[in-house]
């Protein structure tokens, strides 16, 4: 979102002047111009065809509110997909905080040597398709499969039913969005100067006050960074509702593919899109306006 | 091809910017001897497929494959047709879609008729499904086809059982969580109406549609999982489900070909439309009403004619099918007995012939609007 | 504990850092600091007394911040002992010490206010927030921070605030030893020297005995009773400034100072001799030296020798090179194959070029024994 305004600050600048182009405007260009095509373009064009006539492909040439009087029909049960892609991103968010904690703690500062050996354990899978690594869990947790195999060999009853469960979707979503909270987590940790925390040691402060009154609060911009990431991502996430959840569970990603796919319907999808787009930049600006990045940060 | 989060963005921000790029392509390509664009069902942009008609013609050949009907005919109207030269899709589409709107232009009607008498006997020519609705034009050529019912474990339901109770497994409550569904919407719109005993190609009053969103929420509200073909034919083999609702030898021949000989496309034997129990499907190749298509395109269709190109067709990389070409004994005899298993050879003809073909569902909207309703229940 | 507020209640205070009492506060016997095979601190013994102002120098490396960190807590000695009023205190961590760190860097809790931070080890200690507030604004006084700074977010302050909100929130909870890891080193040269006095000041007011860490002589010269040099992790002379600077215990703390003329010298049979074969008059013999030593001699104790002056030794050279030091200018005089150095006052009749005799008297050399 962040260069999304830097980005409309810059052409409001220039749009009154027009001929007056300072130095700095000109170098910027070939930024401003790839960013205008690569972000703002597919934006505006989504944009625009959420209002568009309903089934078309009119996208600037007509006006409606159809596509959102439909959405926001009591009868149309969307919001069900919406309220559920943002229960699993806030679960999501709320569990990788409390599982990558520990981790990023102990990788900046238990685990020694062995934290470059660690981090690469954690960053691997990243270089596996997510589809692919999905699938994997598919064949651990499947009826005879890796699990279910192994339990019976050692003589259980078998593995529990959690495949095609929407627990099996908060599953891969933990699974597959814990490098994006770890790693910034583990910066915002690393960023906490050990100074500081000698100093709360010996101005009285025990184990538990250093953390609520230094580390926690000095870590908070690279956890909150964490924390928008997988809350974006998770809002989105689709990939873990088809393969491990069975379609047990309609995220609002789905709809809007079901949308531009199946129905065919271009201006649905994009109002679809346009309103995940509204109600995640709004939360996830509300929370970190509340947070106060600067005042975290010490620039003011 | 599994459409993913990331895969589908790009899809999306591609399609904004390919309106201005084609022209801006248009005006740069001087001629088009040597490049084709094929937008197909997979298996026709396989590398096995492409590479000799590459080489031997000397020509860049892009070939992108996508899962739906709808998304393809949308890309021509989108704009695309100054892109693509070639559209492979369903059987209705070019006759019923296509053509009248324009997208695709018809075929010299004197080089590729006669290729259709080399054909297995259905496909004599005037072939319904290549044809215009006035019969005069050529529209396409036809190749891989099957029946598209679903698929059961013989070990769990047998294959008589199954095609004497038909669709109405699926309304079974004994099997219910036994029953996975294929993700593939369009046509799971076809299969609901058939489990509710409503002939699916023709308009449907209230009555029906109430009864066919009912049935979509029970279907969809006892399945064990919806996913992919992997994913079904994957959970068929380990058993987490023991049949599964839209598939047939397109979806199943794959595991077949692996060995899995109980796992099997049934047709049933009765059905809603008039009398049939099954749907088939006939895939058609005609070529984009481009302003400047590509002389390729016609090559390339008489290039897929030949028995050998016919037969990597027909067993090209993901999903395994028959091909009209199977009537030629040049052609046939390219097949082992393993792949003719495979594509459950002994009984096709009897299944299509209890199969109705894939038709234009006029109200589909609203029917899929209720399965998406329907589906969201599922949570 | 009463803290002074203004100037005058300052100057009217005994100088209690001019007669500091004999009891030391902190004791340390043959400390040791082992990191794998290198000794960081070697061997340190030395008694801090109550109320004193002791500064220890050395070069970066010599083992000062380890013996410092030591002290703290922060880290345990591996050999030796370290004694609190009596009590062995070698295991105690920092947080239970009644002793304070100042750092380098200050270590300010960024994200809290200039109040918060000064409040931070009352807030650790559970003292009600009505209470706290009116200590903070106490210590602010007592380190000349506006009132109006109390809200003020800590990392908007400049270099010298930010070294007053660092020094009220070490004295904070009344700990018995303050530390101080060279926390001027970072500030320009005006504000340093500013800051020196004021500590300096707020030692004597407020009676805490301060151990301060610096590489800096002048700073160490500046405001402690006592200094003490440490070099490779062993602390080499501990004593007054006055001691440090006439009385060197050996070469090393003597060229601490800055640049020397130094001049290795034996005693032959007929009198000492440097190097070059030079007869030099040497006196003042630090006890068991008798056959070779080394004559240092400071370049504010060299001097030019005016033709037929008497002088107990003196050597012929040319000016090389003269640099302004201020009031003062140093000249590089080039005799044989050796540069000597010459400090005078500005406004001297010679300049570069010119032939001169320089010298100086035995009784002015400081003699050490290596």
């Amino acid at each position: 979102m962040a260069v999304a305004i830097e980005h409309q600050s810059q052409t409001v600048d220039t749009s009154p002047k027009g001929i007056q182009v300072s130095p700095g405007l000109r170098a910027s260009g070939p930024v401003v111009v790839l960013l205008g095509l690569g972000f703002l373009a597919p934006l505006l064009t989504v944009a625009a065809y959420a209002f568009a006539t309903p089934k078309s492909f009119d996208a600037f040439r007509s006006f409606t509110l159809a596509n959102f009087a439909v959405i926001f029909d009591p009868a149309n049960t969307v919001w069900t997909s919406f309220a559920w892609s943002i229960a699993y991103a806030v679960a999501t968010v709320v569990l990788l905080a409390i599982i990558a904690y520990p981790i990023a703690y102990g990788l900046h500062r238990l685990f020694g040597k062995w934290a470059g050996f660690v981090s690469v354990l954690f960053v691997f899978p990243l270089f596996v398709s997510e589809n692919v690594r999905l699938y994997g869990w598919v064949l651990f947790f499947i009826k005879n499969g890796v699990l279910d195999g192994a339990l019976k060999a050692l003589g259980f009853s078998g593995g529990p039913e959690l495949l095609y469960t929407p627990g099996a979707i908060l599953f891969g979503m933990l699974y597959v969005y814990l490098p994006f909270m770890l790693f910034p987590m583990t910066l915002g940790i690393a960023m906490v100067p050990k100074d500081l925390i000698d100093a709360a040691r010996d101005l009285g402060a025990g184990r538990f006050m250093i953390w609520r009154e230094v580390e926690l609060p000095l870590a908070m911009p690279g956890i909150l960074i964490g924390m928008l990431l997988t809350f974006v991502l998770g809002a989105g996430a689709i990939a873990e509702s088809k393969i491990l959840g069975g379609q047990s569970v309609i995220t609002i990603a789905q709809d809007i593919e079901v949308a531009f796919t199946y129905a065919q319907n271009w201006p649905l999808g994009s109002a679809l899109a346009l309103i995940l787009v509204v109600i995640v930049s709004g939360l996830a600006l509300t929370v970190l306006s509340k947070l106060d990045l600067d005042r975290i940060l010490g620039r003011r | 091809m599994n459409l993913t989060r990331r895969n589908f963005m790009q899809a999306v921000g591609a399609a904004a910017v390919a309106g201005p790029m084609a022209t801006a392509g248009r005006a740069l390509a001087a001629g088009r001897e040597k490049e084709l664009n094929i937008l197909c069902w997979e298996g026709y942009n396989s590398a096995q497929v492409l590479d000799p008609f590459r080489s031997s013609k000397g020509a860049t050949v892009k070939a992108e494959s996508l899962t739906n009907d709808p998304t393809m005919i949308n890309r021509l109207r989108a704009g695309e047709t100054r892109i693509w030269d070639l559209i492979n899709v369903n059987n209705p589409w070019a006759r019923k879609v296509m053509a009248p709107a324009g997208l695709i232009k018809p075929l010299p009607k004197a080089e590729f008729e006669p290729y259709f008498d080399t054909m297995l006997p259905q496909f004599k020519s005037p072939y319904r499904w290549a044809m215009s609705d006035d019969g005069k034009d050529l529209l396409g050529m036809a190749q891989r086809f099957g029946p598209y019912s679903f698929v059961v474990n013989t070990d769990k339901v047998s294959r008589a059982t199954a095609e004497e109770q038909g669709w109405a497994l699926f309304a079974d409550p004994a099997l219910a969580g036994k029953y996975g569904i294929l993700e593939s919407d369009d046509w799971n719109v076809f299969g609901i109406f058939m489990v509710a005993g409503i002939n699916p190609f023709k308009e449907h009053t209230d009555a029906e549609m109430k009864l066919f969103s009912e049935t979509a929420e029970k279907v969809f509200k006892g399945a064990k999982m919806v996913g992919d073909i992997a994913s079904l034919n994957q959970a068929l083999v380990s058993g987490e489900i023991d049949l599964h609702l839209t598939g047939g030898t397109y979806s199943v021949s794959p595991a077949r070909a692996d060995g899995y000989l109980n796992l099997r496309a049934v047709t049933p034997l009765k059905g809603p439309i008039d009398g049939k129990g099954g749907i088939s499907w006939i895939e058609i190749t005609s070529t984009v009403n481009n302003p400047d298509l590509s002389p390729l395109a016609t090559e390339f269709l008489k290039y897929v004619q030949q028995p050998e190109v016919a037969h990597t067709v027909a067993f090209a990389e993901g999903t395994f099918n028959p091909v009209s070409q199977m009537g030629n004994k040049k052609c046939f005899d390219l097949f082992t007995k393993d792949e003719l298993e495979a594509i459950q050879w002994d009984s096709l003809e009897e299944e299509m012939a209890r199969s109705a073909e894939y038709d234009i569902v006029p109200d589909y909207e609203k029917a899929l609007d209720l399965m998406t309703a329907a589906k969201r229940l599922r949570g | 504990m009463t803290l002074a507020v203004t100037s005058s209640a300052i100057a009217a205070e005994p100088l209690a850092s001019a007669v500091p009492q004999a009891k030391p506060v902190l004791q340390l016997v043959g400390v040791r600091k082992v990191f794998g095979e290198f000794a960081a601190v070697d061997g340190v013994n030395v008694d801090f007394k109550e109320g004193e102002f002791v500064s220890i120098v050395g070069p970066s490396g010599s083992g000062k911040t380890t013996l410092l960190r030591m002290l703290a807590g922060m880290e345990g000695p591996s050999e030796g002992y370290i004694t609190l009023r009596g009590n062995l205190i070698n295991d105690v961590p920092a947080d239970k010490r009644p002793t304070c760190l100042v750092f380098q860097s200050l270590a300010l809790f960024p994200h809290k206010t200039v109040g918060e931070n000064i409040e931070f080890p009352l807030k650790v200690r559970k003292m009600p927030p009505a209470e706290r507030k009116a200590r903070a604004l106490e210590l602010m006084r007592m380190v000349r921070l506006p009132e109006s700074y109390y809200g003020k977010n800590v990392m908007r302050c400049s270099g010298g605030e930010k070294q007053r909100v660092a020094l009220a929130r070490a004295f904070a909870y009344d700990p018995d030893v303050l530390f101080f890891d060279e926390p001027l080193s970072a500030l320009d040269y005006k504000l340093k020297k500013a800051l020196e006095k004021e500590l300096k000041d707020l030692h004597r007011v407020s009676g805490k005995t301060f151990v301060y860490i610096t590489h800096s002589l002048e700073e160490a010269m500046v405001m402690s009773d006592r200094v003490g040099v440490m070099s490779r992790g062993k602390l080499v002379q501990i004593g007054t400034p006055e001691e440090i600077y006439t009385k060197p215990a050996n070469r090393f703390v003597a060229e601490f100072f800055g640049e020397v003329n130094s001049f290795e010298v034996r005693r032959g049979a007929d009198g000492w001799k440097a190097a070059d074969g030079k007869a030099l008059v040497v006196s003042g013999l630090p006890e068991g030296v008798s056959d070779a030593a080394t004559v240092i001699v400071r370049p504010e104790t060299m001097r030019f020798v005016p033709t037929g002056a008497a002088v107990d030794n003196a050597i012929q050279g040319t000016i090389y090179n003269e640099y302004s030091l201020g009031s003062r200018m140093q000249y590089q005089v080039h005799a044989g194959e050796r540069i000597y150095l010459v400090e005078a006052p500005r406004g001297g009749a010679v300049s570069a070029g010119d032939a001169v005799t320089i010298g100086w008297d035995a009784a002015d050399a400081i003699v050490v024994g290596d």
